[in-house]
């Protein structure tokens, strides 16, 4: 207790007031006013503890100091007499870290929780998950796929374009990366990075099996560009000299990995561009594309898995032509149509706002975005109003508005009650009722209301869009 | 005719009293370690023996004090050598509440010391009232 003095603060100075600094000397003591720590003790709960008393005498000329240790005798009867448990009353100092102990610390701390009992965590997740199996069984997002020597390789650039072969592939972020590779056409069999071989011979861990990469399709890429796509696609191509040219040279590697609902992978397949390369060539540039499929899925870009995230386009869909409405609801079969263009679309402002040049222009809607955009018509009088008010129309839906918005980022077509259908609505500006008679109302506005809501678990909500309304709001073409 | 009576008063009184202050024991103790669960830190796995200890010796007092009871009235050593060993049982968690409890207090360390030595006054008269009783 001697030696604590909670008000130095600066190291190595003497602290205005601090009676139990001990880089203060005499001389600073005789100037101070009071001490402002006057007791230092340890726990006031313990029933007799050692207590340091520090005071100034300002009867002296000059002022000194007086520091006395005293035993401080807790009167309670609840005072604490002893204890047999020693992370009691003290905070536990931290282990400084050694070689010998730095693994265990490392367990125990470097998660992004720790709790006080390790011990008791542990027992609970080895009597739920048998630590082996967890380890490659069950892959999370961004979580590197393990192969048998390392892990899946997506060579990209890092820091320059030269390609890094060290970047592992995540599970589920799907990438495509461009980079460069020197090579030499005399010695394109020996190096590892142009050979089919490279990219398929390790195979996948995942749960009990390995999954072996299997060659989806080989498309052979001429000098000039030209690509061919190979009949039979078993048969492995490695590189080699031929005519001064390097044929069956990898040029791009494209992987699609399917996995379940739960994260295990259960295919994976590779599809290869493989090119000639030139004596004069110095560098190649190889392209890579990673694709992660769930099993019985369409491959539909996702909006979110499941919840929508915020900045991905809403998806919308239409019901295929032919089928009557209360049949959806019978044959589960049924699939509406949503591929990349059939989004939820709004009018896209262009430089000029001329209403009629802008209407191939659509901006995709964005979960989570307000939008708002516009466009400027001028009327003349000589223009037609019904055949003005169905142009407008287009301009403001679109081409192909759709009938339905998926409700989850992930909802899949043949999942017919995961869409949401858009409501629509109509709007007139004047409602006076002796102006509807011969007049014919043109469309000013479209405004699309989505309601989303967070569903799931609190600790991690997913956003659910749960209704969508558009507004067309018409006024009345004034006659000249 | 105080020589046929061989029971001892002493002894009587003794358990008497100890009967009483068992019960007021037993229930300071037990709010005494609730304060402490609420106030200190107080892991489960070290409440548990020291909420058992204590039920346990609650469990041996009963049919201890009441063979003393027995022993003595009827003049019979066989209860009375029976309750003497159930009160070593006795001592021995008194001992481990006085020494060997999480957080051991002041007002515990009094209530275990009253009680040890009116364990230990006891198992004197009941061996003189078991010699008194034999011969």
């Amino acid at each position: 207790v001697a030696r604590l003095c909670v008000c130095d603060l600066l190291v190595a100075q003497c602290d205005v007031n601090c009676c139990c600094d001990p880089d203060c000397s005499a001389e600073d003591f005789s100037l101070f006013t009071t001490c402002s720590v006057p007791v230092v003790t340890g726990d006031s709960q313990l029933c007799s503890q050692k207590a340091a008393v520090y005071s100034l005498d300002v009867e002296a000329n000059p002022p000194e100091r007086i520091f006395k240790l005293i035993d401080q005798v807790n009167p309670s009867i609840f005072c604490i007499h002893a204890t047999n448990y020693e992370q009691a009353l003290y905070l536990k100092s931290p282990e400084i870290p050694t070689p010998e102990n730095f693994d265990q610390l490392l367990d125990k701390f470097g998660g992004a929780t720790f709790s006080a009992e390790p011990d008791s965590w542990n027992l609970d997740t080895d009597a739920q998950n048998p630590p082996d199996a967890n380890e490659t069984s069950r892959y999370e997002y961004g979580v590197p796929v393990q192969t048998e020597d390392a892990f899946l390789r997506l060579p990209s650039p890092v820091v320059s374009s030269w390609c890094s072969d060290a970047n592992p592939a995540g599970f589920l972020v799907n990438q495509a990366t461009k980079c460069i590779r020197s090579v030499s056409v005399e010695k394109c069999d020996s190096i590892q990075a142009l050979s089919m071989l490279f990219y398929i011979n390790s195979s996948i861990l995942a749960s009990v099996f390995q999954v072996n990469i299997t060659v989806q399709s080989i498309v052979v890429q001429s000098l000039n560009g030209m690509r061919t796509l190979l009949s039979s696609s078993d048969v492995l191509r490695l590189p080699m000299v031929l005519d001064e040219l390097c044929i069956n040279a990898v040029l791009g590697v494209n992987y699609h990995i399917t996995h379940t609902d739960t994260g295990e992978i259960i295919e994976a397949a590779a599809a290869f561009v493989l090119g000639a390369i030139s004596k004069e060539a110095l560098s190649i540039e190889q392209s890579f594309e990673i694709s992660f499929t769930q099993e019985n899925t369409q491959p539909v870009p996702l909006s979110g898995n499941p919840g929508y995230v915020v900045g991905l386009p809403v998806r919308a869909g239409f019901q295929p032509q032919g089928y009557p409405f209360p049949a959806a609801f019978l044959f589960a079969a049924l699939a509406l149509s949503s591929n990349k263009h059939s989004q939820l679309t709004i009018l896209h402002s262009t430089s000029t706002q001329d209403c009629l040049a802008a209407q191939g222009a659509r901006a995709p809607v964005l979960f989570g975005y307000n939008m708002i955009s516009g466009c400027k018509l001028r009327i003349t009088a000589a223009m037609k109003c019904q055949p003005l008010a169905q142009t407008l129309l287009d301009v403001l839906k679109g081409q192909s508005f759709p009938e339905y918005v998926a409700s989850f980022g992930n909802s899949q077509a043949q999942d017919v009650l995961d869409w949401v259908p858009i409501t629509q609505l109509h709007i007139s500006e004047q409602m006076i009722s002796h102006t509807l008679q011969g007049s014919c109302q043109i469309p000013v506005s479209l405004g699309i209301e989505v309601k989303w809501t967070k569903y799931g678990s609190l600790v991690n909500p997913q956003a659910r869009i749960v209704n969508v309304t558009a507004t067309i709001t018409t006024t009345t073409l004034k006659q000249v | 005719n105080n020589h046929s009576q061989l029971s001892s008063l002493p002894l009587q009184i003794l358990l008497y009293v100890n009967g009483i202050y068992y019960i007021f024991y037993f229930l300071a103790t037990l709010a005494m370690i609730i304060y402490k669960s609420q106030v200190f830190s107080y892991p489960d796995d070290l409440l548990a023996p020291d909420l058992a200890v204590l039920f346990l010796m609650a469990i041996l007092e009963v049919p201890r004090l009441y063979l003393g009871f027995k022993g003595n009235l009827t003049e019979a050593e066989g209860p009375l050598g029976l309750s003497l060993g159930l009160t070593v049982g006795s001592v021995v968690l008194c001992v481990y509440l006085l020494l060997w409890q999480t957080y051991v207090l002041w007002a515990d360390v009094l209530l275990n010391a009253v009680l040890l030595s009116a364990y230990g006054l006891e198992s004197g008269l009941k061996v003189t009232a078991i010699a008194a009783f034999v011969s």
